[in-house]
């Protein structure tokens, strides 16, 4: 099979795959004991009022109605209108998707910088002490719950400390502009980027100061895994022969070990990466509650309370479509690094 | 060589820590805005107010029902007529805003309000009588279902506006209103700026970085200079005083900026109070919390009457709850101590008639049952045919997903004391918010606790929407009493205060008699605040004036 057959067959997979996702969504929001218009009449409503209100929404159609227009609104980019505030769900989505892009990033690359370093430390001392110390923190930090760490974190360095703030993404009048040149303008919503393009050190820092501890928390929790991968695979990588000819070649152990046998362990660690996306969207849901961070995660679980059928159905094929387009792009890289995976 | 690789981690973000902590000492944000921002000496300029609320959809009257929004059309425009603050928000209580003055036809149907002159929008424009007549009829003519206007009816109190004069303004109701002064202080009813409230849209909507563009309202103590929401939520908000207040003389707003500050749960907002991240927290903190910060010297906690109550339905088409005698045992069997002292830790205060402490015709008149009366329960039931060995088994439902605080906790203290009469037997139900509104309407629940805000703030907005059998319609737990429908009708339309007074005696006492639901406890309002932030008002009225507090420079 040739990379282009394989590529064009993944991605007509994918097609079907993002169907019976969409399928599943519509169907389980329906499910769910509790309708969006009771919920929206705190007090006092009418029986009037309430059909109305189903009138507005769309609810008063046949399910199939409301299923067929759904997927024809997709089809246009259109995820509806939120059932309790009216607003354009795809506009909400979009403001809110920077703040946990920006946290997935950071966080994410934490996971990966500390879990690959304490791994690779690992499994140098196999067996020792320290070997054991860091098996534990992998495990341990696999193991707390996001909000407890984060809650910890807050406790000792914005409380005790002062450090950092408990929450929030930005202080006051310090959200960065973009990049403005005459009438071009870009900004990307993730602000530590967007401080950089308008040259703003002082937002950049302001910024980051926000982020550290979020990123770190879920970073610390999505470390675990890598620490026991990177391990695992280092002490295998590391009694193999091209290891030992390299340490007879009198080669320095840090070299033997970061020059040698991580890169040869490096591949597994990718694939982790691409894996550990869902359980990083899943992470930031629960690490913005904890900082009042503005993003998708916290979106969700508003909307879930006010059973706003069209934002969860807007924001979960949204994941969904993100997972989806990432292992699609970790499958092809895949095959293309790696010709085996084609035939 | 790794060894050092961590000590300069560590190094560098200690120094980080350092470059953020020096040379200001917490709270770090607030002083650093002052610092920018400071004319006068003596008080802050700026206020950080911290709050797990947030707009729900938009701050035009036409539309907003919540809270918050309320609290923010309250502070960025002005109504005819305003509570006084503190009060009782009783036919004595209510002060001049917009109107100067205001008077009465006998008959009780047509209010005329004399308006205060040379009062100016923000644009230049004067205020005018015509600006009330369009600012009602734009509310009632847009109709949002989802509305505070249909939601309290007002089409169905006013008939016609009159603009007599520029500075005379007339509304002509459909029936003489005891409470119509107080709906004229409800957050529906502040005036709208016309121009940028169109008549033709359902509701001023947020716009993306145009604060003017974002608000119809004005005349208020505030102006909204920046709003910005992420995913249809509040994430910074910020008003400056407005210079064109009528109030501007006395002093009205007391600080100059007031900032927002949004936190995603009652946890986040404790946590960032602690850490001195906001001067003033207002809702929702916690209980637990609350007594926490009470022991902390470094913190003040302010306290008041707040308006929101918590009390027990009975459905009344479920057998036996049709019978009085069985709804006065439960009612005499309820023990309301353990709940505000054990679980709500003293937070709020056990309530024995609808009408909450505090408020105009209150009277503790379910004390007539008494609390945890095991005795009378029992006697009351065994006239019905319940004794030890046939208990009367009862279904309890409980809305868990935090939609009302601490309601499992509430729910088991109720099941614990129902119990201790020997002869009933509770099962506890707890389901999600939206699932409990849809039993509600299926009138599946047995018992069933709830709470409420007033939309107005008058004691009939604690009966007539309970007890009227067309009012209480939205709780379909089939309660008709024509004696109540007739007597609640009467103290919606008396004017004369003494006769509205013993109106307002009868329906209690009827009250304890039928037992058509149970008032539990109502809840104090909380804020916490820096010890340097004083003149914070907490009472029945809930408006929350964010023109009044202030902070003294440290």
């Amino acid at each position: 099979m040739t990379l282009r057959s394989y590529v064009i067959g993944r991605v007509l997979l994918t097609i079907p795959m993002i169907l019976l996702l969409l399928t599943l969504v519509f169907v389980i929001v329906r499910i769910l004991p509790g309708d969006p218009v009771l919920v929206h009449f705190e007090k006092q409503a009418t029986p009037a009022m309430i059909e109305e209100m189903r009138r507005q929404l769309g609810l008063n159609k046949p399910l199939e109605q409301q299923y067929v227009d759904y997927l024809l609104g997709l089809l246009h980019g259109d995820l509806g209108r939120s059932m309790a505030d009216f607003s354009s769900v795809s506009q909400q989505i979009f403001t809110a998707f920077p703040a946990t892009l920006e946290l997935s990033i950071y966080s994410m690359t934490i996971a990966v910088l500390l879990g690959v370093f304490l791994g690779a430390r690992a499994s140098r001392s196999y067996n020792s002490v320290e070997d054991h110390s860091i098996r534990i923190f992998g495990i341990a930090s696999y193991a707390i719950p996001v909000f407890f760490l984060g809650m910890v974190f807050q406790l000792i360095f914005a409380i005790d400390l002062h450090l950092f703030p408990t929450g929030g993404r930005v202080s006051l009048g310090m959200i960065p502009l973009g990049l403005s040149i005459g009438g071009f303008h870009l900004s990307t919503g993730l602000y530590t980027v967007d401080s950089l393009l308008e040259g703003n050190l002082a937002k950049f820092l302001g910024a980051f100061h926000y982020l550290f501890l979020p990123s770190l928390t879920l970073g610390i929790v999505l470390s675990g895994i890598f620490v026991r991968l990177t391990r695992s695979n280092m002490i295998e990588t590391l009694r193999l022969d091209f290891v030992t000819a390299a340490r007879a070649r009198g080669l320095s152990e840090r070299a033997v070990l970061y020059g040698y046998a991580l890169r040869n362990a490096f591949l597994p660690i990718l694939t982790m990466m691409g894996l550990q996306f869902a359980a990083l969207l899943a992470g930031a849901i629960l690490t913005e509650t904890t900082f009042s961070w503005p993003g998708l995660g916290r979106y969700l679980v508003d909307r879930i309370a006010f059973r706003d059928y069209t934002a969860i159905q807007g924001a979960i094929v949204f994941f969904g479509l993100l997972v989806a387009l990432v292992s699609l792009v970790v499958d092809i890289l895949y095959a293309y690094f790696d010709p085996r995976i084609r035939f | 060589m790794q060894g050092i690789l961590i000590i300069v981690i560590l190094l560098a973000v200690a120094a980080l820590g350092i470059y953020f902590t020096t040379p200001t000492p917490p709270p770090a944000t607030t002083t650093a805005l002052t610092t920018a921002l400071t004319t006068a000496p003596k008080f802050k300029d700026t206020l950080i107010v911290g709050t797990t609320d947030s707009v729900q959809s938009s701050i035009d009257p036409s539309d907003a029902y919540d809270f918050f929004a309320w609290g923010v059309i309250q502070s960025l425009g002005s109504p005819l007529i305003d509570i006084v603050p503190g009060s009782a928000a009783g036919p004595k209580d209510l002060a001049p805003a917009l109107a100067e003055s205001w008077s009465v036809s006998s008959d009780g149907l047509a209010w005329t309000f004399n308006l205060r002159q040379g009062v100016k929008f923000s644009d230049g424009g004067e205020f005018t009588a015509e600006d009330v007549k369009y600012s009602f009829e734009r509310g009632m003519k847009i109709a949002n279902p989802d509305g505070a206007f249909v939601g309290i009816g007002y089409d169905s109190i006013i008939g016609s506006i009159d603009v007599v004069s520029k500075y005379q303004v007339r509304f002509n109701l459909k029936y003489s209103n005891a409470f119509f002064g107080q709906l004229m202080a409800a957050a529906p009813s502040y005036i709208v700026n016309p121009r940028y409230a169109p008549m033709q849209y359902f509701r001023i909507n947020y716009t993306e970085g145009n604060a003017r563009a974002s608000s119809p309202m004005d005349l208020g103590p505030y102006v909204l200079t920046s709003w910005t929401r992420v995913g249809g939520k509040d994430q910074e908000m910020k008003w400056e005083a407005n210079p064109n207040y009528w109030n501007a003389a006395a002093g009205i707003p007391r600080t100059k900026h007031i900032v927002m500050r949004f936190y995603s749960d009652a946890t986040a907002l404790a946590l960032a109070t602690e850490a001195g991240e906001v001067d003033l927290a207002y809702r929702q903190l916690a209980p637990v919390d609350i007594q926490r910060f009470q022991q902390k010297p470094e913190l003040k906690v302010w306290k008041g009457a707040g308006p929101g109550i918590r009390y027990l339905v009975f459905q009344h088409s479920i057998k036996p709850l049709d019978d009085p005698r069985v709804r006065r045992a439960i009612a005499a069997a309820i023990d309301r101590k353990p709940m505000t002292d054990v679980v709500l830790l003293g937070q709020a205060t056990p309530l024995y008639s609808m009408i909450p402490n505090g408020m105009a015709y209150h009277s503790d008149v379910f004390k007539k049952l008494g609390d945890a009366n095991y005795d009378l329960a029992k006697s009351l039931l065994a006239e019905v045919g319940y004794s030890e060995s046939k208990k009367l088994t009862l279904d309890l439902w409980y809305e868990s997903s935090g939609h009302y605080q601490s309601s499992p906790e509430i729910a088991n203290v109720m099941k614990s004391s129902l119990e201790k009469t020997g002869v009933i037997q509770v099962n506890l139900h707890g389901v999600d918010w939206p699932t409990y509104r849809n039993n509600l309407r299926a009138e599946s629940m047995a018992l069933f606790v709830m709470g409420w805000y007033p939309d107005y703030v008058d004691s009939d907005n604690y009966l007539f929407p309970f007890v009227h059998s067309s009012g209480g319609s939205w709780l379909h737990y089939n309660y008709k009493n024509p004696e109540m429908d007739s007597l609640v009708e009467q103290q919606r339309a008396v004017s004369d205060p003494v006769k509205r007074a013993e109106l307002m005696t009868s329906i209690q006492d009827l009250m304890t008699e039928d037992a058509p639901l149970v008032p539990l406890f109502q809840s104090f309002e909380w804020a916490v605040s820096n010890p340097n932030v004083d003149g914070v008002v907490l009472d029945v009225s809930m408006i929350f004036r964010y023109y009044l507090p202030f902070a003294k420079e440290q």
